[in-house]
Parts: structure tokens; C-alpha cells; sequence
């Protein structure tokens, strides 16, 4: 017997993806219409002008993947050592402290970000500004953190403790045992931790608005990460407030979330083929 | 087992609908209030003390900039919008039914500021023409205008900003200027100054009641004569960036809303008005 509120439970969840989809949709028709894929390929955006978004496609590209090449190695790397080395009182702390860093809002990075990271990143790199997509990248990376190494951690943890034995029986060294028995069998659970981290770099809003220098154009030389940006979230974050549900300059900023909303979908359509066989069909 | 969480899910519901009464003690009225970060520090002190004097009455007071306050009273999102600039032709356009109604009740200079660094190092003054070449990227170094050797790291503000309007208007006669030397944009006075007082080669924008020891606004040289940003300078209207800061609502205020519009203009708030740093009117 399936629970009737059960049933219900699965329409809402699944009608409010529905819901917002739809609403993506319509409120960014008008400067499709307009605009076309001129929309996704401008550089520039003045309002009551024109309205182009590859800068802020940009920016949420670029700090997405500054975030993944800091949290992956060092969420990973931690999880692992944290479920295979250490033991049990020392997994119980290292997990607490990062389950408790999951939770830290955004807005808490954003005013350390603004007032400690920055000013390092420029003393560091003999900057003349620290609000650039580095620093905006790291913050990111610092925060999705404890999301990527708890929730690894986890998937490694549950692999049985029956191929640790096998592997050891035939006399492969811990490091062995690590990377050829267990690691693989953990690989679709790091696979949905990181595609979990990922999806809250790329909406995460207020953090990267205060360090990011929220200046609607790609770099140049586009590589140069000490440059300031803008990100799809800060800019809807930054603009929001002042052009509610009127006019163009709203469907552009409802456009920009439509964007968002498909790249996190392509992402989770990748992690869900990936995580079937653990590898690319 | 069952039971029990189709009760949960059955309150969750009604609470999520409204149909259990929420705990909002109901003999309080409320006004709300959002708009310019400008007037924020004002109206968010009268309302402490307004509140003492009326403790039936609450005030909400949230920041959001000029436009978000604007836009906020005319779609009645909020009772009283906060502006620290003239309201708009486009916004009188997208609003068409909106009566707005100004009550003045401070006034203020917008500054051009730079970081103490580099007033010290000599830039005590700029001329009107070097600010509008630092902005459209045509000085980038503090020595073309006589300063050190330093880089300039151009601080704009979020396009709808009160402060960024009236600025650009002095500076280029519209507030529509594609500002292509600049580095860093942000929101809030707050948010501008800590920016400019982090970095020792900024130049920025920022209402005169928020200069401090680490922002400092610079004098203006028009022609042949020097723009001294003095408080006297911003009484009496000749420093050029001098404007309004006003409470705006739709039609004539509510009771509640004249209440305390009444207590800005009075002799309390007006001290008040004094003590932020602003000018009163009164």
C-alpha cells in the first residue's frame, strides 16, 4: 500500500520543478523575441539598451571552475583519509566540523571574503585590486568544501568492508586497496557530492557579489583570472530588487536564470549518465 | 505512524495557506519602508525613536537603493520609499497610476571620494574633466592628474543607485554615461566605502554624511574656480553635488504613514537628521 500523502508529496515536489520552469520560460520570452541568440552571445549590458549575457556566462564558468579544481582535490583527497586512514574519534570530529561549515550562509563567506581574502589575494599576487574571479573562485572552492569531502566521505565509507578484505588478500598495499577496490565502488556517490558542490557554486549569490568586482565584461586576455567579473547570480542578486517584475531589463534578468536553470540541468543529465555505469557511455 | 505525519502534513499546509493564525501580535500596526542606503541611517534611527514614543506602531525599515524604493511604493510593496534623487521620467512611465508625493526631509552632497592614501600623497583636488576622463578610461594613473605613480582603481555604483544619478549627471549631464574606466561596481554606501577605505588607490562616489579618516572627498575644480566640500559649501547649495533626501508615498500618506513623516520633519527628527551627518530642512 503506497500512503496516499505520499502521492501527494511526489505531485507538489515534482509540479513545483514544473512551476518554475515555466516561469523561467515565459518571463524571459519578450527578450528572446527581441534579442535572439544575441541575448547569449552579447557582451554588453546597459539597461533600457541592450542586453547581452556572455559575460556573465562567463563569470559563472570561470568560478565554478576555480571552486571544482580547489574542492575536489582537497574534498577528496580529505575523504579518503578520513574514512580510510584515521580512525573512528577523528572521523566523528573532522566530520562534525564540516557538516557544521556546510551550513555557514553565504552571506558569512561574502563579509570575510570582502574584508580578509581579497585584500590577501591582492597583497599575495602583487595586485592592485583583490575583487577579481580568483578570489571569487577560492571563496567558492572554500565553501563547497565540506559539501564535496562529506558527502565523498560518505560514499567511500559505505563501500563493504568485503572488498577492503579481498583486496588485502591479495596482498595489495593500503594505497592499492584504496584506489583499485574501494574508490571505484564510491565513484557514483563522489560523482553526485561534486555535482551537488558544483550546482551550489554556480547559484550562490551574495559571496560572490561582494568579491567578484561586479563588472559586466570578460577579461582580457579572457585567462586572466586577477580581472573583476560578474557572475549570472550576483547580477541577478545586484539587480533584482530595483527592476521587480517590469519591463525588459526583468525579462533579461529572468532570461539569465533560464540560463542558469539549463546549465544546472545539462549538469545533472552529465552526473546522471556518468553515475549509472561510473564512467561515460 | 501514519496519523501522525498526515497531521504534520495537513498543518503544514494550513500554515503555509494562512489558515493557523500566525503569532504577529495583531494590536501592532506596521509601516514599511525600503529604498535609498542614503536615507537608510535617518530613517532607520527615527525609527527606533518613533517607536518609543509609539510603541503600537513598528517600523520596518529595509536599504535596496533609489529605484527599489521608487518601484517598491509604486507597486505598494512597501508604505513609504526612501529616494536620495529626483524620481525619474521612465519611472513615472512605468508607473502610470502612481501619484507620487515628495516630502523632503534632509538634505545631502554626493562626494567624489578617494582613498586617504592618496589625498595624502597630494590629490587634494580634481579637476571636473579629470574625474569624467577616470571614468570613461582615459586617465588610469593617479600621475596624469597629479597624484603618485599608482594605478586608479574606479569604483562605479549598481546603475539605479540614487547616488551614481546624481553624480553622473553633474559629471556628464546624464545619468545614462557607458562608464568604460571602471573596475568595480557596488551596491550600497556601505558597501562603496569599505571598498574605497580597503583600497589605497580608489576613487569613488559616496554621500558626504559617510566620508570618515579612510574616504576622503576631494574638492572639485570647475573652470577656474575650486568646489570646497564643506559643510557650509553643502548648506548654502555651491558645492555642485548637493540634493535632496526624501520620503516618497502614493497619494496622500496613510495616518499612520503622516505620523511619522510629521515626526522626521519635527523637531526631534530633524536632530536627528543633524547627527547622521546629513542637513536638516528645518
Amino acid at each position: 500500500m503506497t500512503p496516499w500523502f505520499l502521492g501527494i508529496s511526489f505531485l507538489i515536489s515534482s509540479s513545483l520543478a514544473g512551476i518554475i520552469l515555466v516561469f523561467l520560460i515565459s518571463g524571459s520570452l519578450p527578450i528572446f523575441e527581441k534579442y535572439g541568440w544575441e541575448f547569449i552571445f552579447g557582451e554588453e549590458w546597459y539597461v533600457g539598451e541592450t542586453y547581452g549575457a556572455l559575460p556573465m556566462i562567463y563569470g559563472t564558468t570561470v568560478v565554478t571552475g576555480i571552486a571544482l579544481g580547489i574542492a575536489l582535490p582537497l574534498g577528496i583527497g580529505t575523504a579518503v583519509v578520513t574514512s580510510e586512514v584515521v580512525g573512528r574519534r577523528m572521523r566523528y570530529i573532522l566530520k562534525s566540523v564540516m557538516e557544521i561549515m556546510a551550513g555557514v550562509p553565504g552571506i558569512v563567506y561574502g563579509l570575510l571574503g570582502m574584508l580578509l581574502v581579497t585584500t590577501w589575494i591582492r597583497d599575495l599576487f602583487g595586485l592592485v585590486d583583490g575583487n577579481c574571479l580568483l578570489t571569487a573562485g577560492l571563496l567558492l572552492g572554500v565553501m563547497i568544501l565540506p559539501t564535496v569531502m562529506t558527502l565523498s566521505e560518505d560514499a567511500i565509507h559505505v563501500v563493504p568492508n568485503f572488498y577492503r578484505e579481498q583486496a588485502y588478500a591479495l596482498g595489495l598495499q593500503t594505497h592499492e586497496v584504496i584506489i583499485y577496490a574501494v574508490l571505484p565502488q564510491a565513484i557514483p556517490g563522489i560523482l553526485g557530492a561534486i555535482f551537488l558542490g558544483t550546482t551550489r557554486a554556480m547559484g550562490e549569490t551574495v559571496a560572490v557579489m561582494l568579491v567578484i568586482g561586479s563588472l559586466d565584461r570578460i577579461p582580457d586576455p579572457f585567462y586572466n583570472l586577477f580581472a573583476p567579473a560578474q557572475s549570472i547570480a550576483s547580477k541577478i542578486g545586484r539587480e533584482a530588487a530595483e527592476s521587480i517584475g517590469v519591463g525588459l531589463h526583468w525579462n533579461a534578468l529572468v532570461a539569465l536564470g533560464l540560463i542558469l536553470f539549463g546549465m544546472v540541468m545539462t549538469l545533472t543529465w552529465l552526473a546522471e549518465r556518468v553515475g549509472w555505469t561510473g564512467r561515460l557511455q | 505512524m501514519v496519523v501522525f505525519l498526515t497531521s504534520l502534513f495537513i498543518a503544514g499546509f494550513l500554515s503555509v495557506g494562512g489558515l493557523i493564525p500566525h503569532t504577529v501580535d495583531a494590536r501592532q500596526s506596521v509601516i514599511k519602508v525600503s529604498g535609498s542606503s542614503t536615507v537608510l541611517p535617518i530613517v532607520a534611527r527615527a525609527a527606533e525613536a518613533f517607536s518609543a514614543h509609539h510603541p503600537d506602531i513598528r517600523v520596518l525599515v529595509n536599504p535596496g537603493g533609489s529605484g527599489v524604493g521608487v518601484k517598491s511604493v509604486g507597486h505598494h510593496l512597501v508604505h513609504i520609499g526612501m529616494v536620495s534623487r529626483r524620481i525619474l521620467d521612465d519611472e513615472k512611465i512605468a508607473l502610470p497610476k502612481a501619484d507620487f508625493r515628495i516630502h523632503v526631509i534632509g538634505r545631502d552632497a554626493v562626494a567624489c571620494v578617494i582613498s586617504s592614501e592618496i589625498h595624502d600623497a597630494g590629490v587634494t583636488s580634481l579637476a571636473k574633466e579629470d574625474i569624467r576622463k577616470i571614468y570613461l578610461g582615459e586617465v588610469t594613473n593617479w600621475r596624469q592628474v597629479g597624484g603618485p605613480d599608482r594605478e586608479i582603481i574606479t569604483i562605479d555604483k549598481e546603475a539605479h543607485r540614487g547616488t551614481r544619478h546624481v553624480f553622473m549627471e553633474y559629471f556628464f549631464g546624464t545619468s545614462q554615461v557607458k562608464t568604460l574606466g571602471v573596475d568595480l561596481v557596488t551596491g550600497s554606501n556601505n558597501e562603496q566605502r569599505t571598498k574605497v577605505a580597503l583600497s589605497d588607490t580608489a576613487i569613488g562616489m559616496l554621500s558626504y554624511a559617510w566620508l570618515n579618516n579612510d574616504v576622503v572627498g576631494v574638492d572639485i575644480r570647475d573652470g577656474n574656480g575650486i568646489l570646497a566640500l564643506t559643510d557650509e559649501n553643502v548648506r548654502n547649495g555651491i558645492y555642485p553635488m548637493v540634493r535632496d533626501l526624501s520620503l516618497v508615498t502614493d497619494g496622500m500618506p496613510n495616518d499612520l504613514s503622516r505620523k511619522f513623516i510629521a515626526f522626521l520633519l519635527g523637531p526631534d527628527g530633524q536632530r536627528i537628521v543633524r547627527e547622521m551627518g546629513y542637513v536638516p530642512v528645518r
